[in-house]
């Protein structure tokens, strides 16, 4: 748990904390991602299979699948779970074993080698859409 | 003077729950790894292979439940409407649930200076939390088609 910080946007934006910083903040951005996209995904097919189609409710599900089964959702997505997963597997592997944490920049483009292809890869056929 | 800090009077609490929900969030996030390789390897070998784009193995490797892929070209089998798999989607959907809503009242904690409006929010994440099993188990369990 963080302590709470005080200081002001310009001052935020300005703190340089390199690599573990920009990990901190895509861990925190994809997992926000993730849980919107799941609960909207679960909560929105829930009400598709419930409710009339043509009530509201049942317009606003249609409309929230149009939103999250479009393209450029469906590529963030995957970068969220990949780079989360990913992510998540170093702190995990890291904290089981402090000894390892002097080698976290070195983790960290290990990180980085493993995930630009896993992700760049099924991206590219993603907007290509081509059946694997 | 010591302002009073939210976060750190929790630690101090004697409770558990943050030692609990910390060992938790790293045992199912090393689990959804293990899950997703293994419903994903499990469709591509009983047919799936050929017939799924990437969004389409990723919809498999989270969610293995039949239904789950008919906006696909997969030829819905039967294989994912078991119980077993049943009780696997909605295990797998469950810890995920609560992963992510344990990692959202972290990080608001992290932002929300004024106790009571924590309070609010926390609960709130509680209700949200409790209607997505709800709605994840009838998805699960009784709206097979």
């Amino acid at each position: 748990m963080s302590k709470l910080a005080r200081v002001s946007l310009p001052k935020a934006l300005a703190y340089r904390g390199g690599q573990p910083m920009i990990a901190w903040l895509l861990h925190r951005i994809s997992g926000i991602g993730i849980v919107f996209f799941v609960s909207m995904h679960i909560l929105a097919a829930f009400f598709l299979y419930s409710v009339e189609s043509t009530s509201t409710t049942g317009l606003v599900s249609d409309a929230l699948t149009a939103f999250y089964e479009a393209l450029p959702m469906q590529v963030f997505m995957l970068f969220a779970v990949l780079y989360h997963a990913i992510n998540g597997l170093r702190i995990v592997v890291l904290d089981m074993f402090p000894a390892l944490w002097k080698y976290n920049r070195e983790a960290m483009w290990v990180q980085w080698a493993v995930f630009l292809p896993m992700f760049l890869l099924p991206a590219a056929l993603m907007i290509m859409r081509v059946q694997i | 003077m010591v302002t009073p800090n939210a976060s750190v009077a929790r630690g101090r609490s004697g409770s558990k729950f943050e030692t609990v929900m910390w060992f938790f969030t790293r045992v199912t996030g090393i689990l959804f790894l293990f899950m997703g390789a293994l419903s994903l390897v499990y469709a591509n070998l009983t047919g799936g292979y050929g017939n799924m784009d990437a969004g389409a193995q990723m919809r498999w490797a989270f969610f293995p439940i039949s239904f789950h892929v008919e906006s696909s070209a997969v030829e819905v089998t039967p294989n994912f409407s078991n119980p077993f798999w049943q009780a696997y989607s909605f295990l797998l959907v469950a810890f995920a649930a609560t992963h992510g809503f344990n990692g959202l009242r972290v990080i608001l904690t992290d932002y929300i200076r004024r106790p009571l409006l924590l309070a609010w929010v926390k609960a709130i994440l509680l209700l949200l939390w409790l209607l997505v099993l709800v709605a994840a188990a009838f998805l699960v369990f009784v709206f097979t088609g």
